[in-house]
């Protein structure tokens, strides 16, 4: 999909030799103060420190499809359709995580592209709301092996992220924090993957971007590298894009040039950010949100929103998948995938989703414009205590 | 045990539109083991030699010893039967007067040498009744898994009319393989191969009696050294698509297309007869609806199975590409055997011109077999069809008809039409 920018100089590698993994013990999950390893308690905020465990086993990706993707015919033992003779995909061509009900991610291969580069990674707490953590990655295609490194760097960002949960102590402003500076940690994390996953040798080296949501209580917390997306859209009202690409678009649209034009342009699909051993910053630039009502967040790849890239037609798009598909966040991932190829699938597409507030939305609102959400909402429920929170309920940049 | 394999040769690339997809696929036996000696059944063998009027004198006698020389091949525990073809066949050994089969040892193998060399000439030629007297006997050993029989001809089927023949054909059709053979120059090679190709055998000239034993020896032998009694090439496309032709390419060209037996509505089954240890290469092309360009998809599962066990599978894929370097390369093995099977028609279709006093449609058709059989480098071709016109150039298939042709000749040109050489790999 995406080629590197053009403009970066590509020689502004890591420096040598260092590249340590930043141990997330070594700072204070609550107010990222540092600690020492065998500390209990925070010296800045007293918050309690436990040591970090490993992170709770994930819904490995789901074996090759025994039904067609294409038509539903069986697959034969020779990896073709017994029908339509559509090649099987294999498990990275096409997985679904779903860690919890609320939950669920569709990373697929598309249509035009030979391989799936996209990864992603997902955790989520048992109960609605509770934590949840999000991690797409877009490997970039003029590179070698990015299909690899994007999977370990969605993974292992997954995993820190996971772990380096900020207690329920002190304000939402210093757990904001922690959630960023977490956030940093983990794209060196991921950075560190895709190194490891680079093969030596002449060739472009693999390289991927970074988008991850962290649903922490009712704080939203996004952190991203290149150009893959995450969007806040609420039940009622227009849906918001809350990151900003590291793209040459992006840098156009900044200059006063219509985001139509240039998300069409010649260099749209120039990033100017990546994860790679020749990524010359990989710092991820972080929002946050306070999430007050019933919505989605959603992160995705650019091979959803080349399709659908404003947040109001995302949103449009969600309701108008959710009239056909209802509102299990898998079966709307899996159908905003549909959509996406159905649309040309021009390139890999991976929707993440979590859902926020109660399971189905509580009424239609004036903005739908699907004509089927109105049976979705037939058993209401109130809002409960995991939405309503302090805060502004726009995208607050942090860094 | 005979294992099989299956290797396709393709160009999978399609220009964006592109529909149809051409593959070689060959499929090769080894262990295949002896006739009626393994777990597929018994073999039966029927030999049936021309006794006509026409066949006084040295043919006769050439007959005679021929039929011995393939006796002798026999393998011991096979049943086998004599036939005496006439315009009324008999049933020269067992000699019995119902129709029967006996097993092969060497008493018996002395008695029907016996019983053959009392063949004498004598009455006409009616092909078709020989055919029903063998289904006849064949019939009488149920327990046979294997039938195949040798058929010797010197004339024109006389004494029965064509409709007859046909009707006898489709009769014996799928009961039993006939491998034909026709002596001197009497006999009419496309009436001969029509028993041949229905009956999955081959067809071929014996120029000189004295030649006869020799090669009955070699048909025998190759049919006792087909351990794998029925195999059957299936054909598989997609839900959508369409065959185009499947056809056999090597080591000769058969039209297997309109031989189709619905296996399931996708799959087509076409019977290929017994199999020794060999290699066959079949040329299957399919049409598909055109995906758009990056799209990959499987166009066919070419297979070979024994009773209802696939034994062996080849994948024709499809891969639409905007790329001219890769879809305009047309892969050598089916350019190979397309420029054969072209070969083999043109051969056939100049004869019949010829015969038919159609001098410019002769020398246009064998003027293209020329330069078919320059370009695919079948030398042997070349040699026969220098014997028929004469080649001012190859390149361009410009001939010229020859003046005076040998009858037999032009029957060897005919005959050895439809053998291919094998792509240079």
């Amino acid at each position: 999909m995406t080629g590197t920018g053009s403009g970066v100089d590509a020689e502004a590698t890591r420096e040598e030799g260092g590249m340590p993994l930043v141990d997330v013990a070594l700072s204070c999950p609550a107010c990222s103060a540092p600690i020492g390893e065998s500390d209990r308690f925070c010296e800045a905020c007293g918050a309690e420190l436990t040591p970090a465990v490993a992170p709770p086993p994930q819904a490995a990706p789901v074996a090759v499809a025994r039904a067609c993707h294409e038509c539903g015919g069986v697959v034969a033992p020779d990896g073709y359709c017994t029908q339509c003779g559509a090649e099987a995909v294999s498990e990275r061509d096409h997985f679904v995580e779903t860690p919890a009900p609320w939950v669920a991610a569709v990373c697929d291969r598309g249509i035009r592209h030979s391989r799936n580069e996209d990864a992603m990674a997902l955790h989520a707490g048992a109960e609605p709301g509770s934590h949840a953590v999000l991690v797409v990655c877009d490997g970039v295609s003029s590179s070698t092996d990015s299909d690899v490194a994007s999977l370990a760097a969605a993974r292992a960002a997954r995993d820190l992220l996971t772990v380096s949960r900020p207690q329920a102590l002190g304000t939402a402003a210093t757990r904001r924090n922690a959630t960023a500076r977490a956030m940093e940690v983990a794209v060196d994390a991921a950075n560190d993957a895709v190194i490891r996953n680079t093969t030596a040798g002449p060739g472009n080296p693999a390289s991927c971007t970074f988008v991850a949501a962290v649903i922490q209580e009712s704080q939203l917390v996004v952190g991203w590298v290149g150009d893959s997306r995450a969007y806040w859209l609420p039940d009622a009202g227009a849906g918001q894009l809350l990151s900003v690409d590291d793209s040459f678009a992006a840098e156009q649209i900044a200059a006063g040039v219509a985001r139509a034009d240039a998300e069409n342009g010649p260099q749209a699909h120039a990033i100017t950010r990546w994860l790679g051993i020749d990524a010359p910053d990989h710092t991820p630039r972080t929002t946050s949100l306070d999430l007050t009502e019933p919505g989605w967040v959603m992160v995705c790849s650019d091979g959803l929103w080349n399709y659908c890239s404003e947040g109001e037609a995302m949103s449009v798009l969600l309701r108008d998948t959710a009239s056909t598909t209802g509102y299990a966040p898998l079966d709307l991932a899996d159908g905003l995938v549909d959509w996406a190829n159905a649309q040309g699938g021009q390139d890999n597409i991976t929707v993440a989703l979590a859902r926020v507030g109660p399971p189905t939305p509580v009424s239609t609102t004036p903005t739908s414009t699907a004509p089927g959400t109105a049976e979705a909402g037939t058993t209401p429920e109130p809002a409960q205590a995991a939405y309503q929170q302090e805060g502004t309920p726009d995208g607050n940049v942090l860094s | 045990m005979a294992t099989f394999s299956a290797e396709v040769f393709q160009n999978e690339f399609l220009p964006d539109g592109g529909t149809d997809v051409h593959a070689i696929v060959t499929v090769t036996c080894s262990g295949a083991g002896e006739a009626g000696q393994t777990d597929s059944g018994e073999a039966g063998e029927i030999v049936i030699v021309d006794t006509s009027g026409s066949m006084k004198g040295e043919n006769i006698v050439a007959a005679q010893q021929a039929a011995a020389a393939a006796l002798d091949q026999v393998l011991d525990g096979v049943w086998f039967a004599v036939i005496a073809g006439s315009h009324l066949p008999r049933l020269a050994f067992p000699v019995t007067p119902e129709p029967a089969m006996v097993r092969m040892d060497s008493q018996v193998r002395a008695q029907a040498k016996a019983a053959v060399g009392s063949f004498f000439a004598d009455g006409g030629t009616a092909m078709g009744t020989w055919l029903r007297l063998a289904t006849k006997v064949f019939a009488s050993v149920p327990t046979l898994a294997q039938r195949h029989a040798i058929l010797l001809t010197d004339g024109i089927n006389q004494h029965e009319s064509p409709q007859e023949l046909s009707a006898a054909i489709e009769q014996a059709r799928g009961l039993f393989q006939c491998d034909c053979r026709g002596v001197g120059e009497d006999w009419q090679v496309a009436e001969v191969r029509r028993i041949a190709t229905a009956l999955l055998g081959s067809v071929d000239l014996i120029a000189r009696p004295e030649d006869m034993a020799a090669d009955f020896e070699q048909i025998m032998r190759q049919a006792m050294g087909r351990g794998v009694a029925e195999a059957s090439l299936r054909v598989w496309a997609p839900q959508g698509a369409e065959v185009l032709f499947v056809r056999q390419v090597a080591p000769t060209v058969e039209d297997l297309t309109p031989r189709r037996q619905e296996v399931n509505p996708l799959t087509g089954g076409y019977p290929t007869g017994s199999w020794g240890d060999e290699a066959r290469d079949y040329h299957v092309a399919v049409r598909l609806p055109a995906k758009s360009v990056g799209q990959e998809q499987l166009a066919s599962r070419v297979q070979l199975a024994v009773g209802d066990t696939v034994v062996a599978q080849g994948l024709v894929k499809a891969l639409w590409s905007n790329d001219d370097t890769l879809t305009a390369r047309i892969d050598p093995a089916v350019a190979h055997y397309t420029g054969q099977a072209e070969l083999a028609e043109a051969i056939q279709d100049g004869l019949a011109a010829k015969a038919a006093g159609d001098t410019t449609t002769a020398t246009a058709k064998l003027g293209r077999a020329v330069q078919l059989a320059a370009q695919t480098g079948n030398d042997e071709a070349t040699s026969r069809l220098r014997k028929i016109v004469e080649i001012d150039d190859a390149d361009t298939g410009t001939v010229r008809l020859r003046r005076a042709v040998s009858k037999l000749d032009e029957m060897a040109l005919d005959t050895a039409s439809t053998k291919t050489t094998r792509v240079r790999k």
